[in-house]
C-alpha cells in the first residue's frame, strides 16, 4: 500500500508533498515516513495518507477555470488606483493577469492546431 | 534525569587511577556494545523485506554508531586513540555482550527485530542508570542518546506486534526468542570493576536491578504477543563471558571483517567513526 507524504517545515507552513512510502498501515507509514523523507530535513510535522483516498481531477478530466476568455470577469473599476499600498492586491492582480496571460496561449494553440 | 551534573560529580581531571579505570570499563561496554550491535545491523542493508524498512534499519545502525562515537569520545579525553579504541584493539580486550556479536540467521527478519527490542529496552534501561552518574562528562551526554532510542524500540515494537500477528509468525518469534534469549542475558553480566562503577557512582543502579527491570519489561510485552519468555535461570548460556573479553567465533570473523580494510589501505592517520564534535 502506498502513502503519500506531506512534510510541513515550520509551523504556520504548507504540508507539502516530498513523496511517498510503502507501508501496510498508517502507524509503520508515518515510522517509515519519519526516516525517508525528514531525517535530513528541519521538520515541524508529516502527514501520511492512502493514495487512494486522494481524490484527483485531472485537466484531461476537466476544462480548469473554463475554455473562452475571462477577462470580462475581471473588476475595472478600480484599475486606475495604484495597488501597491496593499501588496495582497498587487498580488492578486498579477496573479490573474498571469492566468489569463496562460490560458490565452493555451487557447492559441488550440485554435493554431485545430 | 538531569543534563547539570551532580554537586559531587567529578571531573576528569580529579580521578584516581581506580576510579579512572572503572570509568573506562563502563565506557567500552557502553560502546563496544553500540559499535559492534551497528555493525551486524548494517549486514541487512539492501537485505530488510522492503526499501523502506532497509532506510529504517539502517537509520538506526547510524544512530548506534553515533552514540558509540558519543562514548568512545570519553574514552578519548582519557588519552585513548581511535586505533587503541576500534581499529587496533585486541578483539579479546572488546566487552560487548554475546548478543550484539551474534551473526544474523540470514533472512531471518525476526531476528533482527527482536535483537532490536531486546537491546534496546536495555539500552534505554542503562542510559537511564548514567543519567544521574557522578562522572560529569558523561552525565551531559545521556540525554540526546536516550531521545533517539524512543525511535528503536517504536520500530521494534511495531514489527514485533505485526510479526506475531498469526500463528506462523508467532512460532517464528518464538524461536527468534528462545535463540536470542541466553544470550541477551550477557546485556547484565558484570565485568571485573562492577562494583567500583558502582561505588564511585558512575552508574547508579546495579546490574541486578537492571537485569530485573529489563524482564519486568520485555516479559509482559513478549507475553502479550503471544510468546513464552524463557526461564532466565534455566537457559543453557552461551560460551564465552562478553564482559571479561572472552566471545564467541562469531566475533572473531566480525572483527577480522570490520578492521580488513583499516589493515589493508594502512592509512597515516585512520579515519575516523565521525569527525568528532567539540
Amino acid at each position: 500500500m502506498i502513502w503519500e507524504v506531506f512534510r510541513q517545515e515550520e509551523p504556520g507552513d504548507s504540508h507539502e508533498h516530498v513523496g511517498n512510502v510503502h507501508a501496510p498501515d498508517r502507524e509503520m507509514a508515518t515510522l517509515f515516513a519519519r526516516i525517508q523523507h525528514a531525517r535530513r530535513m528541519q521538520t515541524n510535522s508529516l502527514w501520511v495518507t492512502p493514495r487512494d483516498e486522494i481524490g484527483e481531477v485531472t485537466a484531461e478530466d476537466a476544462a480548469f477555470g473554463g475554455r473562452t476568455d475571462k477577462s470580462y470577469r475581471w473588476a475595472m473599476t478600480y484599475n486606475d488606483i495604484d495597488a501597491s499600498f496593499a501588496e495582497e492586491v498587487a498580488d492578486s492582480e498579477s496573479e490573474q493577469r498571469e492566468a489569463a496571460r496562460k490560458r490565452r496561449e493555451a487557447l492559441r494553440e488550440e485554435e493554431n492546431e485545430a | 534525569m538531569s543534563e547539570t551534573p551532580r554537586p559531587d560529580a567529578i571531573d576528569r581531571r580529579d580521578l584516581s587511577a581506580e576510579q579512572q579505570a572503572a570509568v573506562e570499563e563502563l565506557l567500552f561496554r557502553l560502546a563496544d556494545d553500540e559499535f559492534v550491535h551497528a555493525e551486524r545491523l548494517t549486514e541487512w542493508q539492501i537485505y530488510a523485506p522492503t526499501l523502506e524498512s532497509d532506510l529504517a534499519i539502517a537509520n538506526i545502525a547510524q544512530d548506534e554508531f553515533g552514540h558509540a562515537r558519543l562514548w568512545y569520545d570519553l574514552l578519548k579525553q582519557l588519552g585513548y586513540t581511535e586505533p587503541e579504541c576500534i581499529w587496533e584493539r585486541d578483539p579479546t580486550e572488546w566487552t560487548h555482550s554475546l548478543l550484539v556479536e551474534r551473526p544474523f540467521d540470514a533472512g531471518n527478519w525476526g531476528d533482527a527485530v527482536l535483537r532490536g527490542y531486546l537491546y534496546d529496552v536495555a539500552e534505554r534501561i542503562r542510559l537511564k542508570a548514567v543519567a544521574d552518574t557522578s562522572y560529569a562528562p558523561l552525565a551531559d551526554r545521556v540525554g540526546k542518546a536516550l531521545e533517539e532510542e524512543a525511535y528503536h524500540r517504536e520500530h521494534a515494537t511495531n514489527w514485533l506486534e505485526r510479526l506475531t500477528a498469526d500463528d506462523d509468525g508467532q512460532a517464528r518469534m518464538q524461536d527468534a526468542l528462545d535463540d536470542l534469549f541466553p544470550a541477551a542475558l550477557s546485556l547484565f553480566d558484570p565485568g571485573p570493576r562492577e562494583d567500583d562503577i558502582v561505588a564511585f557512582g558512575f552508574r547508579t543502579e546495579s546490574l541486578a536491578a537492571m537485569r530485573t527491570e529489563w524482564l519486568e519489561t520485555i516479559g509482559p510485552s513478549l507475553e502479550a504477543l503471544g510468546l513464552a519468555v524463557p526461564d532466565p535461570d534455566e537457559v543453557a548460556r552461551p560460551n564465552g563471558r562478553g564482559r571479561y573479553g572472552t566471545h564467541t567465533n562469531a566475533w572473531h570473523d566480525l572483527y577480522d571483517e570490520f578492521t580488513a580494510t583499516y589493515r589493508e589501505v594502512d592509512f597515516e592517520t585512520p579515519v575516523e567513526l565521525r569527525a568528532t564534535e567539540e
